[in-house]
């Protein structure tokens, strides 16, 4: 058993070889053809022996195309059956079609895919639990690997390219420099050119030639690789234990230049999330920098206009989709149900576009009602401001739970939301910068309203000086009324956009209404500049803090600490108020 | 300044005393009143500690504290710390440590558990742990001045924070399961009918106490002053006074307070978890605080102890609609009953008597003064023109 | 300039808000026992410069003495206040929900301590002190009534009398006679004429009537955009080219 195993591994190392040659010579001629590929597989097939098949299967060219990997893909599955006739000759079929009455089934030539017949042309049905399927071993799986990962070196696509020239680099394997060091004369592409140079120099790193070591250790500090960090330290560690002083000080210098990479994607990815928690963080603010922080009013029913935004955004997305039926109060005798549209695809994810002014209308129709119902009476007592829309806010998640149910509702975010792009290894995640692209989009547009608008106009005077603007003849109620819809359209915007990125649930508003009266707050109250700036630097902090303690928990009850700390530092920023009378 | 105790509130006073320390607690010993009911109306009193806390600092000092479930919760986990050793090897496995440590790997008790086998010093830290944590913050938050809603908003803010450690295994107070499943209570088995009864007791004697203590209070100078700074912070400043210790002492005060209410809640109700250290937790004893009356002690108790009892029959009868009705009736009662229940006798008079004087005056066609109208001097300090 | 120390000496004073300059490199030094009446238009700055001196807003550079040894920039409402600088507000600010009577002991001296009014027990002297004050400002038969109850005139008298409990040595009284009948106004004017000399004074005033009554061959202060536009009696003030130009010129232009 042991000398067999040896023999194998000799084969193997001998048909690699072989293997790394025959691609050397591919990349200079025409790709092989499909017809030359399926006769190599069913040549490995038919022999008798594994080794023998290894072997066979060595000898297929590298470039040998999708095909290659096709066929081997069957073969693993079992999906090859060995016909053997009574010659003993044995023919690799495919099944096709359905199964008679017997259980036989039509087979095709895996050689050229023609039926399978007999001498007579009559075709030869096989019974699948009789006929024995294409076995593979370890060894056989094994050169199928290396055959399909060398193949993918040159694979069209650019994505498995990538992939197959990383991971090749992270072998450490010596074999395998040619054949990267062939596809590094015709890569084009810049990405993988980069990664062909970092595998080359992994590689080179098992490298004897000490010259050469020390080469690709400066080439992996030059280009910041961070996979190769694990095998430079190794290096280092054998360099010292073999006494050669000058390879393990590359190695160090590369780890050392690598470092001060990572820090530098670190903290860059940093900055990037935190930018992005802070947008989130923004948008859920910018409404109640409206209500809160140009009107006073202290609207704890604030996460509940939200949550309004996404379930209209929610509600909308099953008119686009398959519809939805509705039993409120869990009276079946109030079911109700809204038609779909079964829009798909592309008619589908505009969806979105429609939710948001659906959203806005939605939770700005609300915060009118609440605004006329309750508020109103109470803008000079701030504190009962506070306690009744509380109450408010329980009745609506009340609503919201007796007319949705209780489970969070299912919403489909856009497939072009989940992905990422790389930039000098800092992964901008599509999702982070939708939500960045979302606030900046929200602030135009609330600057926009309010300096850009006749009511923007009205909103300024009124906020600035009440009894002012009420003698100019400026109707302040109905200024009052129509700021209050603006603030909570805004927060209905924001709930569209949760919806995007988190669960929704009756509940969800909770989640978001202390974050956003701290971002008002040590903003400073009525100023919108204040709030972006607030925001960002809380997301930063927050980012940072995880980042360093590893921990989102703790880094957010830091952050708390944080603000009430800053709140000592400037409290002045937040509270002026100068009257004639002490109080105001 | 008025007098601590008229002679009609100090019957009153003492007819209450005497039914929550005797004649309930004989009632129930002689099986008038269940066990269950006693101890549910234990847990109610508790409560209107905790309510008297929230009047204290809300109704007579203006601070709106978001808090108050925190300190409550605070008192209640030093007092299960306590509870938790004394179950000592009957826990699931059968360890001297509490279960939860035992299932997180803890082969030894922490250092900080290590004296909560006394007793004693459980109920210090009942006193300290709140009252240190609310002295930081309040010194912080009142030195800078914050006040108002700012002042709602930190402490929900601290509340939330706080939440979020007790919720964390890592602090090694439970985590979201918190603690439960006590036996001893100096001794006596905690779950005897016997035991609960003397619990009941100690509650009301302690809410007696709190509420002879906070009557005091609010009739001396610092009561005075108290009032002052809740309606008019900045002329106390120009008064001499620095408002800001006034406002420490009775933040500080009312964590105790709700504490002491928390700790005796642990121990009828047999469990704490970070789900009671919630903002929500603590508006909800604002609800009990503004439905009773706030400005008045006497408010937040029967609020404390009303809404409570509506509660436990509405989530019952009806457990869909009943948050609607407490969301709406809350918001109707700030609406329109700024005195809470204890203040409607006076609202519907004052009401009335304005009703009656316009009725008139449109007999006489003689105009009235406003004044003459809304201005109704009187000496009590409870009926006044509300102030902003 | 007498070997005593000003009672209150402010020099260089700039504060503005936001960009708008309420004070400008102003000056004023106030010797004791002076009863000082300050004037000026809309927007002079009276209002902003009392703010400073109580401690309600800090100037952006100035000095501000009083007694010549402490300095009044480092120190809060409540220290300056215990200094014994009193302050009347331009609109009536007493503690609504108090007794008039509660009031005036909320602001009799004594000590401040949160420990002491705990266990405060009304002394008899207090209540005498009280009681006179109460005869002084015309309140005795108010003396239980809710302050909020009272009519304005009597609010301003009643903010009067909480800085006679103080005892203070310097008040700075804001408008005392806004929104008063003539014949309130001129009791106004008599009383505060009786504290002068006990008491230095700094009287804000627009009634000129009022300003005439009080400040007889005393020196009146004029402001005008921040800083001190003329000083001197209220003749020579009412004289001054300047100040009919900015002040009484602008009103005769109002009328």
């Amino acid at each position: 058993m042991l000398l067999r195993n040896t023999f194998t591994c000799a084969l193997i190392v001998l048909g690699l070889a072989s293997l790394l040659r025959s691609s050397a010579l591919a990349a200079d001629g025409p790709a092989p053809s499909e017809a030359t590929v399926r006769a190599a597989v069913v040549e490995a097939l038919t022999k008798q022996e594994s080794a023998e098949q290894v072997a066979a299967l060595r000898k297929i060219p590298v470039d040998a195309g999708p095909i290659a990997a096709e066929l081997l893909t069957l073969w693993k599955e079992g999906g090859i059956y060995l016909h053997e006739d009574d010659e003993g000759k044995i023919t690799p079929v495919t099944l096709t079609g359905e199964k008679d009455a017997d259980g036989k089934q039509a087979a095709l030539l895996l050689l050229d895919k023609s039926p399978f017949k007999d001498g007579e042309g009559k075709p030869i049905l096989i019974d699948p639990a009789e006929v024995s399927g294409a076995e593979t071993d370890s060894n056989i799986r094994r050169a199928m690997k290396d055959l399909t990962d060398m193949a993918a070196l040159s694979n069209p696509d650019l994505k498995i390219r990538l992939r197959a020239v990383s991971d090749v680099g992270l072998e450490l394997n010596q074999e395998k420099l040619p054949a990267l060091l062939e596809r590094q004369k015709v890569e084009t592409h810049p990405e993988v050119k980069k990664a062909l140079e970092q595998s080359i120099a992994l590689t080179q790193l098992k490298s004897p030639d000490d010259a050469e070591r020390i080469k690709a250790c400066t080439t992996l500090g030059n280009i910041g690789s961070i996979p190769s960090q694990d095998a430079l330290k190794t290096l280092a560690a054998e360099a010292t234990k073999e006494g050669k002083k000058e390879v393990a000080a590359a190695a160090t210098a590369a780890l050392e230049k690598i470092a001060s990479h990572v820090k530098v994607v670190n903290t860059a990815g940093t900055m990037f999330r935190g930018l992005s928690t802070g947008s989130i963080l923004l948008v859920v603010a910018i409404g109640l920098a409206i209500t809160f922080g140009l009107m006073g009013v202290i609207n704890m029913a604030h996460g509940e206009l939200l949550v309004v935004g996404a379930y209209t955004t929610y509600v909308v997305q099953c008119i686009f989709g398959a519809g939805l039926t509705l039993a409120p109060f869990s009276q079946s005798s109030l079911t109700f149900t809204i038609p779909g549209m079964h829009a798909t695809g592309a008619t589908f994810s505009v969806y979105f576009l429609v939710a948001l002014p659906c959203s806005f209308l939605m939770a700005a129709l609300v915060g009118i009602a609440l605004e006329r119902g309750i508020i109103r009476f109470l803008y000079k007592r701030p504190l009962e401001s506070l306690l009744a829309t509380w109450g408010v806010s329980i009745v609506m998640q009340q609503l919201l739970r007796l007319v949705f149910g209780p489970q969070n509702v299912a919403l489909e975010s856009p497939a072009w939301l989940s992905g990422s792009w790389v930039v000098n290894d800092i992964a901008f995640n599509w999702n982070r910068l939708f939500v960045i692209g979302f606030a900046v989009i929200i602030i135009v547009l609330t600057w926009a309203v309010l300096n850009k608008t006749p009511l923007g106009l009205l909103i300024r005077s009124v906020m600035q000086n009440r009894d002012m603007a009420a003698c100019m003849g400026v109707r302040t109620e109905r200024v009052n009324m129509l700021t209050f819809g603006f603030g909570s359209g805004l927060a209905g915007l924001a709930g569209a956009f949760i919806s995007q990125i988190d669960n929704v649930g009756p509940y969800t508003g909770q989640n978001y209404i202390v974050d956003s009266f701290m971002t008002v707050v040590v903003g400073g109250v009525g100023n919108m500049i204040g709030t972006v700036i607030s925001a960002l630097g809380i997301g930063v902090v927050d980012q940072s803090l995880q980042q360093i303690l590893g921990n989102p928990v703790l880094g957010k009850i830091l952050v708390l600490g944080t603000i009430i700390l800053f709140l000592q530092w400037r409290p002045q920023g937040i509270f002026v108020t100068r009257s004639r009378s002490l109080e105001s | 300044m008025n007098r601590p105790f008229q002679r009609r509130e100090s019957i009153i006073f003492f007819a209450f005393a005497l039914l929550l320390v005797v004649i309930l607690p004989l009632a129930s010993s002689i099986g008038w009143i269940s066990p269950f009911k006693l101890n549910t109306w234990g847990k109610y009193l508790s409560y209107a500690i905790l309510a008297i806390a929230v009047d204290l600092l809300w109704g007579y000092t203006g601070l709106l504290s978001l808090g108050q479930a925190l300190f409550f919760s605070l008192g209640g986990y030093m007092m299960g710390m306590y509870l938790m050793l004394m179950i000592g090897k009957l826990g699931q496995y059968k360890s001297n440590l509490p279960d939860f440590l035992v299932f997180l790997g803890h082969s030894e008790l922490p250092a900080i558990w290590k004296p909560f086998y006394s007793f004693p010093f459980a109920l210090l830290m009942v006193v300290l742990i709140p009252g240190i944590l609310a002295f930081i913050f309040g010194y912080l938050a009142f030195r800078s001045r914050i006040k108002g809603v700012y002042f709602s908003i930190l402490t929900q803010a601290l509340t939330y924070g706080a939440a979020l450690m007790f919720f964390r295994n890592d602090l090694n107070m439970g985590g979201n399961n918190g603690f439960t499943d006590f036996r001893f209570i100096l001794g006596a088995d905690i779950r005897s009918d016997g035991t609960k009864r003397t619990l009941f007791i100690v509650t009301a004697i302690v809410l007696l106490g709190v509420y002879a203590g906070c009557r005091w209070l609010t009739t001396t100078k610092f009561g005075l002053i108290q009032r002052a700074v809740r309606d008019s912070e900045n002329r106390v400043l120009f008064s001499g006074y620095a408002a800001a210790n006034y406002k420490l002492f009775v933040f500080v005060l009312c964590a105790i307070i709700a504490s002491i209410g928390g700790s005796l809640f642990v121990t009828q109700v047999g469990i704490i978890n970070p789900s009671e250290m919630t903002t929500q937790k603590s508006l909800e004893a604002v609800v009990w605080v503004a439905v009773g009356g706030r400005g008045t002690l006497i408010g937040p108790v029967l609020g404390a102890i009303g809404v409570n009892s509506l509660q436990s029959w509405a989530t019952r009868a009806m457990p869909d609609y009943w948050l609607l009705f407490l969301g709406a009736g809350f918001t109707l009662a700030v609406l329109f009953m700024p005195k809470g229940l204890v203040g409607l006798p006076l609202q519907l008079r004052n009401a009335f008597v304005k009703y009656k004087s316009r009725s008139t005056a449109e007999q006489d066609a003689t105009p009235i003064p406003a004044a003459a109208v809304t201005i109704k001097p009187t000496p009590s300090p409870s009926s006044s023109p509300s102030a902003e | 300039m007498s070997q005593k120390p000003f009672l209150l000496a402010a020099e260089g004073l700039n504060k503005s808000f936001s960009g708008f300059k309420a004070i400008t490199d102003l000056s004023f030094y106030l010797d004791e026992g002076e009863l000082r009446t300050v004037i000026g238009p809309n927007g002079a700055g009276k209002t902003t410069f009392l703010d400073l001196i109580t401690g309600r807003t800090k100037p952006d550079t100035g000095t501000l003495q009083f007694e010549g040894s402490h300095d009044l920039l480092h120190k809060n409402e409540y220290e300056i206040y215990r200094l014994g600088i009193g302050r009347k507000f331009q609109t009536p600010t007493v503690y609504t929900d108090h007794t008039v009577f509660e009031n005036l002991l909320l602001s009799l001296g004594g000590s401040r301590s949160v420990w002491k009014s705990l266990f405060y027990r009304l002394k008899s002297e207090d209540k005498d002190r009280i009681e006179s004050i109460l005869k002084t400002i015309n309140l005795t038969d108010r003396a239980h009534w809710k302050a909020g109850a009272l009519a304005h005139g009597q609010k301003q008298w009643l903010e009067i009398g909480m800085l006679l409990a103080q005892n203070a040595k310097l008040l700075l009284v804001d408008e005392p006679a806004a929104g008063m009948t003539d014949e309130e106004t001129h009791r106004t004017g008599e009383l505060l004429l009786s504290l002068a000399g006990k008491h230095t004074i700094v009287v804000i005033e627009h009634d000129m009537t009022f300003v005439r009554q009080i400040s007889k061959d005393r020196r009146v202060t004029v402001l005008h955009q921040g800083s001190v536009l003329c000083e001197g009696s209220v003749d020579f003030v009412q004289s001054n080219e300047r100040v009919i130009e900015v002040y009484l010129g602008r009103k005769s232009k109002a009328a």
